[in-house]
C-alpha cells in the first residue's frame, strides 16, 4: 500500500535552476509513475545554511512530496546519497493533520490570575 | 502582590497549530541560545507535543535549519 512520504533535498548553491528541476525532475520519477507528475514540488531557493555542511554556506531547498511504495524508497535514497550535489535528504512519512479527536481537546484553560 | 503565577498551558494544544520541522522560526522560539531544546517546565508544552517538538527540533538542526551549536560557540 503507497504512503504519503515528504522528502527534503538541499542541494549545492552552485546548481543552476534548471539543474536542480532536472535532478528534481529524475528523483521524482523513481516514486512516482509517469516521470514523476503526481509529486508536488516545492523549491525554496537559496538559503544560508544553520552552519556549514562540506564547508559550503549556502543551500537550495526542495521539497517533495509524494505518495509512494516503502520500497521504491531504498532506490531513491541511495541515488540521493551518491549525488556530491545533494548535501542532505531527509524523507519522513507526511504527517496528515489528523482530525483531533474529542477526547484529546485541551484542558481549559484556568483564569486564576487573580 | 502575589506570587501566584500563572498556569502556562501548551502552546500547540492552545493554538491547535500543527509541529512542522521546516518551520525554522517554530523550532527557534523553544530552543535556548544555546540551541537546546527547552524543558516542559519552561515552555508548558504538554508531553505528547513536547515528545513531537524534540523530533522537530532534531531534524530542523540536520537539515541546517537551525543549528546544533551557535555560530559564537563553535
Amino acid at each position: 500500500m503507497p504512503r504519503p512520504y515528504e522528502t527534503v533535498i538541499i542541494f549545492d548553491s552552485t546548481l543552476e535552476d534548471s539543474q536542480v528541476q532536472e535532478k528534481i525532475q529524475r528523483l521524482s520519477s523513481l516514486v512516482a509513475p509517469n516521470g514523476g507528475e503526481s509529486v508536488k514540488v516545492d523549491v525554496w531557493g537559496k538559503r544560508k545554511l544553520a552552519y556549514p555542511i562540506d564547508k559550503k554556506e549556502q543551500g537550495i531547498y526542495a521539497v517533495l512530496r509524494y505518495e509512494t511504495e516503502p520500497s521504491a524508497l531504498t532506490e531513491f535514497e541511495r541515488i540521493m546519497r551518491l549525488d556530491e550535489q545533494v548535501l542532505r535528504q531527509l524523507t519522513v512519512v507526511d504527517p496528515i493533520v489528523p482530525t483531533p479527536s474529542p477526547a484529546r481537546a485541551p484542558r481549559p484553560v484556568e483564569e486564576s490570575e487573580a | 502582590m502575589n506570587h501566584h503565577s500563572r498556569r502556562k498551558t501548551c502552546h500547540f494544544c492552545e493554538n491547535k497549530v500543527a509541529i512542522d520541522y521546516k518551520d525554522e522560526h517554530l523550532l527557534d522560539r523553544f530552543t535556548n541560545d544555546r540551541g537546546k531544546i527547552l524543558p516542559r517546565r519552561v515552555s508548558g508544552t504538554c508531553a505528547s507535543h513536547q515528545r513531537q517538538l524534540s523530533q522537530a527540533v532534531k531534524r530542523g538542526r540536520y537539515l541546517a535549519l537551525i543549528s546544533y551549536i551557535p555560530d559564537h560557540q563553535r
